[in-house]
């Protein structure tokens, strides 16, 4: 059986990607940056080891365009090429899928009452390939299948912290009565203070960041009602990517624990958060529609 | 459960900031769509040589195409602009998010690194404008 063993977030900032492709990890400007994400690349490898990570990010403005603007999207392809984002695409491997559990989440998703976007065909940004990097380093393949999820956080309303948790406990569902033995992580990326835009570009607020880690530790709930205009007022327009980490928390279940904390201001306009956790008790609440249907009186 | 007036209403009070809402995205779809034109490398090239043809094609009013043409991009952010989507203008620029963020607040580009380099822009004062913090 498929099992949820670790969450990861992870900002996904361009450039760090740009950074750890020119070889400028030791660079003063970007050291305290990576040496923040040692202790993880030496876990991963060592006990990590994930299968397969599903991994929520957003696209921004690379593969979708304003044609098409999807709420949630499921990667199920055999492979997604990197997208070049107008500097030519990274020099980093092609991102391989797991289709099999790719689609079979995606159908658990949509009889949970999610209403998918299904992806055949699908370029990835940095929003996704930088966190690669960060976990893995440089290598000529990436040593993981990957099953991108994106989220729509551009363009207004994109879904709430609460819909976001609930999506990753469908997840915690959908993995777990997938028939094959897999060790899979969730990673939640982008996030943590950035405005990019207007006057008040530049925002960095430490001191909500570090209370939003806080929270993801252990099994408080709160985060999943902190409404929109919370993380913009406080963290940024840009700053609304948090709710993407709701995805992989809720995915962890009741409680968990931190094995690896790192935060760091500033790099380019952000500030950088990054967090290992694991699932003390991932139980989740049973599907309301399928498990709830079925003990309805009557039924 | 929600009210999606006050909802949005929220979002014109936080000061110096334009959230990219249905309506601006409403406002901003060709002007966008151009954007994204320009991530292909033909198509910057034909910008380059004539920015004033390139943007004819485009069914953008005048005043977004004149905002394009001086590079103010709050006044794009007003006229619909995503500030994702005007990134393809900049980079076809040359410049960095950094370079083209600074010329949105007024301080010179050397300014703003400072600014983030001690930890960015606090939010002190700059939560929202009717309550003044």
């Amino acid at each position: 059986m498929a099992q949820i063993t670790a969450g990861i977030a992870c900002s996904h900032i361009p450039v760090l990607g740009f950074a750890h492709d020119q070889d400028k990890e030791g660079d003063p400007l970007f050291k305290p940056a990576f040496d923040g994400f040692r202790w993880t690349r030496e876990w991963i490898r060592a006990e990590g080891r994930p299968d397969v990570v599903v991994l929520v990010y957003n696209d921004h403005a690379s593969a979708f365009d304003m044609d098409i603007v999807p709420t949630f999207a499921i990667g199920c392809a055999e492979t997604f090429p990197i997208c070049d984002e107008g500097y030519g695409p990274r020099p980093v491997p092609e991102v391989v899928g797991h289709p099999d559990l790719a689609w079979h989440i995606a159908q658990s998703l949509i009889l949970d009452e999610f209403d998918m976007t299904i992806l055949n065909r699908l370029e990835v940004d940095h929003g996704l390939t930088v966190p690669l990097s960060m976990m893995y380093g440089r290598v000529d393949e990436w040593p993981v299948r990957v099953i991108p999820l994106a989220v729509n956080v551009v363009t207004y309303p994109p879904p709430s912290g609460n819909r976001c948790w609930m999506l990753g406990e469908a997840i915690a569902r959908a993995v777990a009565s997938f028939g094959e033995d897999l060790n899979v992580h969730v990673w939640g990326t982008g996030g943590m203070s950035h405005q990019l835009q207007g006057p008040r570009a530049g925002l960095i607020n430490r001191e909500w960041d570090n209370m939003f880690l806080d929270r993801l530790i252990g099994d408080t709930q709160d985060l999943r009602h902190v409404p929109h205009i919370e993380y913009l007022r406080e963290t940024g327009s840009e700053g609304i990517e948090m709710v993407m980490w709701l995805i992989m928390r809720g995915a962890l279940g009741r409680k968990t624990r931190c094995l690896h904390r790192h935060y760091h201001v500033p790099v380019s306009n952000t500030a950088l958060g990054h967090l290992v956790l694991t699932p003390v008790d991932g139980t989740v609440p049973p599907s309301p529609t399928l498990e709830g249907n079925r003990a309805a009186p009557g039924h | 459960m929600i009210d999606i007036h006050e909802y949005l209403a929220e979002f014109d009070d936080i000061p110096g900031t334009r959230v990219y809402t249905a309506q601006r995205a409403r406002a901003g779809y060709h002007l966008n769509q151009f954007a994204m034109s320009l991530m292909k490398a033909e198509n910057r090239e034909r910008f380059r040589a004539d920015e004033r043809a390139y943007l004819e094609q485009w069914p953008m009013t005048e005043d977004q195409k004149q905002a394009v043409l001086v590079r103010d991009y709050n006044r794009l952010l007003d006229l619909g602009g995503n500030i994702y989507f005007l990134a393809k203008v900049f980079a076809s620029d040359g410049l960095s998010f950094v370079q083209a963020v600074s010329t949105m607040t007024g301080m010179t580009v050397d300014e703003y690194q400072k600014m983030m380099l001690d930890g960015g822009r606090s939010p002190e004062g700059l939560r929202s404008t009717k309550e003044g913090n």
